[in-house]
């Protein structure tokens, strides 16, 4: 059997507070566990934990106590961050670097270098759709085109594992469909991805599973549709049905000692209203 | 994806990886156009050499060598602790050093790169500067040997040799070259010591103070030791001394220009010990860096 892309067990992590004989818990006791190719959903509101769990996971900061692996490795060992490629909240990246030199420069940290690291330098950038703007400065990059370079420096050496902290944070609707669209296709060449974010919907159409943490303390895991699921109800949906059809479902539904929750018509969502109207 | 073409084995210590933290850190300190320093240095250049004509044509060259050599040590040395200062905590601040960290990039290289891209931005500096003071003093000496050549109206080949030898005595010499280096290394003891101090300062105005603070008393370390030897004054101030004196770099150690430009020429021995302590100082700063933010919660 495979090892789990990521491993967390027990872990916990407490900060002191400078000058004060007090400690926060950021994390309590937290045990998870993401398959390979699963696209895991880390939520919570502010301060529930999330931050410091991609932290310890990447090694910025140590665990007061409890264990971290990624792919069986140990995550404080720098040799595990060969599998792992992290965009972390609102990255600014350095300014002055075109996004074909943010690329080469990420690049060579990953041992890359000479022919290898430049095509793959031009297959990230065409790939986030960022070809035309290789040789623009980042300080000249939009909030948007920022997160994509961001999420190809993170691809650079073809981890295994995608870590994303709030990747389409103060995108317009536009981006934010262009990085999820850029998710779904990572998804689907089986790559693992963790993913913190506060837009639930999104996290809804890319997750598999997801685990819910607040004070510091995960209190809800499991696969997506099987905790959303209203286990009592049942959802049909029909397409042309009369009026006169529909009466006689109620009344039989009805006979059968079946209440009818709620009957309404599906809507769209908002984000394919706007990007349907501003296309 | 075909992960095994792309992902060499991991190296504990790569030069590859310094090397591109080194560049870019020098690519980033140059495209924050760090250079327009030395446009101050090219005007002191030329306060130095070209508003001195009251004086004898020696005293001249000498003048000029100590307020361009000394305006060339405050400058490193400002050069040094300003890029320093806040390499740190602007990729802290912008999260860069996050994306950098979470990539197979051990602490002490990103560390160790940070600090060859400002030695290397100095070297650059020092150069320069090293040769635009060489360019002026130059200037100046066929500016002075035609002067007074033109003023003494001489006509025999041999004492026109003597005037010209006798300038070009005050000119430039080789031995100004170990004056240079020392400068360097005393701008890159800066630099180490800013890093070390950024690793746990909360600010950069923080971390500038305390550079300076350093600099200011490293300068005082000699006297510090010699009242601390006396054996007069109150035992706690002699003992206050003695610990300052161990504390802090003697910076004076690397004042070779004083005795350059007074014409005393440096001992090889004392050069190179000078060089070595220069190094060992650089080294134990580095290192002491390294353990500070090796553990540091980021």
């Amino acid at each position: 059997m495979p090892d789990p892309a990521i491993s967390i067990r027990n872990l916990t992590k407490v900060y002191p507070i400078p000058f004060k004989r007090e400690r926060v818990t950021a994390v309590h006791d937290l045990t998870l566990s993401v398959e390979p190719g699963q696209v895991y959903g880390l939520l919570g509101p502010n301060g529930s934990g999330k931050s410091t769990t991609m932290k310890v996971l990447l090694g910025l900061v140590p665990a007061s106590s409890g264990s971290t692996q990624i792919f069986g490795r140990d995550s404080a060992l720098v040799a595990s961050h060969e599998e792992v490629g992290y965009l972390p909240e609102n990255p600014y990246f350095y300014k002055y670097l075109t996004g074909e030199e943010t690329l080469r420069f990420y690049g060579k940290l990953c041992g890359l270098s000479g022919s290898a690291l430049r095509d793959r330098a031009r297959d990230l950038l065409k790939l986030v759709g960022l070809e035309n703007a290789a040789d623009r400065r980042l300080g000249g990059y939009s909030k948007g085109m920022l997160q994509r370079i961001g999420l190809a420096q993170a691809l650079v050496q073809e981890p295994r594992l995608l870590v994303l902290d709030e990747p389409t944070a103060g995108v317009d609707p536009a981006g934010s469909r262009e990085i999820r669209d850029l998710i779904l296709e990572f998804k689907s060449r089986g790559m693992t991805i963790l993913l913190c974010s506060h837009l639930l919907g999104q996290v809804q159409e890319i997750c598999d599973r997801v685990g819910i943490l607040h004070n510091g303390r995960l209190v809800r895991e499991g696969a997506l549709e099987s905790l959303i699921a209203i286990e009592n109800q049942t959802q049909l949906i029909f397409e042309n049905a009369s009026p006169d059809l529909l009466a006689r479902f109620e009344a039989e539904a009805a006979a059968c000692g079946a209440r009818l929750v709620e009957k309404t018509k599906p809507h769209t969502t908002l984000e394919r209203f706007f990007l349907e109207v501003t296309k | 994806m075909n992960t095994q073409t792309l992902q060499p084995r991991h190296q504990v210590f790569s030069p590859a990886r310094v090397s591109a933290i080194a560049s870019n850190t020098l690519l980033e300190l140059i495209r924050q156009k760090v250079f327009y320093f030395l446009l101050i240095f090219a005007l002191v250049l030329i306060g130095a050499s070209f508003f001195m004509g009251f004086l004898r044509p020696e005293l001249q060259f000498q003048v000029m060598k100590d307020v361009s050599l000394g305006a060339m040590s405050v400058f490193t040395w400002l050069l040094a602790v300003l890029a320093t200062a806040m390499l740190l905590p602007k990729d802290i601040e912008e999260r860069t050093l996050y994306t950098i960290l979470a990539k197979p990039v051990p602490r002490f290289e990103y560390l160790l790169g940070k600090l060859l891209g400002v030695l290397l931005l100095l070297a650059i500096s020092t150069v320069v500067m090293s040769g635009m003071f060489a360019a002026t003093l130059y200037l100046k000496e066929q500016i002075t040997i035609a002067g007074a050549i033109q003023e003494s109206k001489l006509t025999d080949p041999a004492q026109i040799a003597e005037v010209v030898r006798n300038i070009k005595a005050s000119t430039f010499s080789w031995s100004l070259v170990p004056g240079v280096i020392a400068i360097y290394l005393k701008a890159a003891i800066f630099a180490a010591l800013t890093l070390l101090i950024s690793t746990f300062a909360s600010s950069w105005i923080f971390t500038i103070v305390v550079s300076v603070a350093v600099y200011l008393i490293g300068h005082l370390v000699p006297v510090a030791r010699e009242y601390a030897e006396s054996g007069g004054g109150a035992w706690f101030a002699r003992d206050l001394c003695g610990l300052i004196a161990r504390l802090f770099p003697d910076l004076q150690l690397f004042n070779l220009v004083d005795d350059i430009v007074a014409g005393n020429a440096i001992a090889t021995g004392i050069f190179l010990q000078t060089v070595g302590l220069g190094c060992l100082y650089v080294a134990v700063y580095t290192w002491l860096a390294y353990l500070m933010f090796a553990k540091k919660e980021l």
